[in-house]
């Protein structure tokens, strides 16, 4: 039988990228959805016993996320430290920010309000139904389908201009 | 071009997107979070022992003066200093001792938590970390933002001094009756000498003997 501990790992190491995409997604920044994904994680760890028997733990981690990202900028200060060491000194790389996902589809997600950027995230990176979607943004599932249906216009119309209009869904 | 090959190219441009923080950063944090939580319900049930700490933290801080104008405390690890103008300046050079620190800042008016975490995520809010009987009450967040403001006056607060150090000003006559900080800062970033600080973030909770062992 799995140990509490690798039951978690398991869970996390299959999870956290889908979970990392979902948020960037929805936040529009790599590193501070990195810093939400971990927390969120931290804390499912510290709550494994609950969050283990969650009907689908990685929604609880999604939602955890996202309300901290709301948090964060309603309650909290934070102010970081400069760091004058000689490593320090190397300019941020945001080449590689960009290097990670085409900077014309981020423009794009970014453009959307921020609720159909998340309902398109939890559709194209952990393919949550709309039942599940609803439950993780507390919202009714009517409406997850109504944000849905206008971000994928929204994307259409941004990415794909000239493109004949065609749908599958 | 269908709705799902839209969302497929979208979905396919962030498959270079990948988390590389090691399962175990993430069992460390969740463990230090834990121990959090039990420490805080461990002040709960010690109000003697509390006690008997608030009064060693009085006399190793006050260097014979009146509990009310201690003399500066000074360690290795943080210095706190009341200056004329009753503002206290926090200067943390490394994260150790938290409970001393937060011993110190009661003595000195001003009631605290303090946590010090040995990882290096960039802050996120932890307001689920504060349990719920500790967040401070009936404080919309704008209250919340300005009665901060007010306490730890802004521009800087946190004044860095050197690398790896940080200033924080506290003004106790701008705490109201009930309500304590939450001061959380957090470990070097990676590359850096271990045990720097790295970023400090607050919030509000209650001053009560659970939260802030007041």
């Amino acid at each position: 039988m799995d140990t509490p501990q690798a039951d978690f790992g398991d869970f996390y190491r299959r999870c956290k990228d889908d979970c990392l995409r979902t948020v960037m997604a929805s936040v529009g920044n790599r590193d501070t959805a990195n810093d939400l994904v971990a927390e969120a994680f931290a804390r499912a760890w510290a709550s494994w016993r609950t969050v283990s028997r969650h009907p689908a733990p990685v929604a609880w981690v999604i939602r955890t996320a996202l309300n901290a990202n709301v948090s964060r900028w309603r309650r909290r200060r934070e102010v970081p430290v400069p760091d004058l060491s000689p490593a320090a000194e190397v300019p941020a790389d945001d080449s590689a920010v960009a290097d990670l996902v085409d900077p014309t589809i981020m423009a794009a997600l970014m453009r959307l309000p921020a609720r159909q950027r998340q309902v398109i995230a939890l559709r194209l990176f952990l393919d949550f139904d709309t039942a599940r979607t609803a439950e993780v943004l507390a919202i009714a599932p009517g409406t997850v389908t109504a944000h849905l249906a206008r971000a994928i216009a929204a994307l259409r119309a941004d990415l794909m201009p000239a493109s004949p209009q065609e749908s599958s869904l | 071009m269908t709705d799902d090959k839209l969302l497929t190219l979208v979905r396919e441009s962030f498959s270079a997107v990948r988390m590389d923080i090691p399962a175990e950063h993430i069992i460390g944090r969740g463990q230090m979070l834990r121990t959090r939580r039990k420490a805080l319900t461990a002040v709960a049930v010690l109000p003697v022992a509390a006690a008997v700490l608030t009064v060693i933290g009085v006399l190793g801080s006050s260097g014979g003066q009146a509990p009310h104008h201690p003399a500066p405390a000074t360690l290795a690890a943080w210095t706190v200093t009341r200056h004329a103008d009753g503002i206290i300046y926090v200067t943390i050079r490394e994260l150790r001792d938290p409970a001393g620190l937060q011993r110190t800042l009661r003595a000195n008016g001003v009631p605290a938590n303090v946590v010090f975490l040995g990882h290096s995520f960039t802050p996120t809010t932890s307001s689920t970390a504060i349990p719920r009987s500790c967040r401070a009450p009936h404080l919309s967040d704008k209250a919340n933002a300005d009665l901060q403001a007010k306490i730890m006056p802004q521009p800087g607060p946190f004044n860095p001094i050197s690398p790896g150090s940080i200033i924080l000003m506290i003004r106790p006559s701008a705490i109201p009756h009930g309500i304590g900080l939450f001061i959380e800062a957090y470990a070097a970033s990676p590359g850096s000498q271990s045990g720097q600080v790295f970023a400090i973030q607050t919030d509000l909770v209650q001053a009560s003997q659970q939260c802030t062992g007041s």
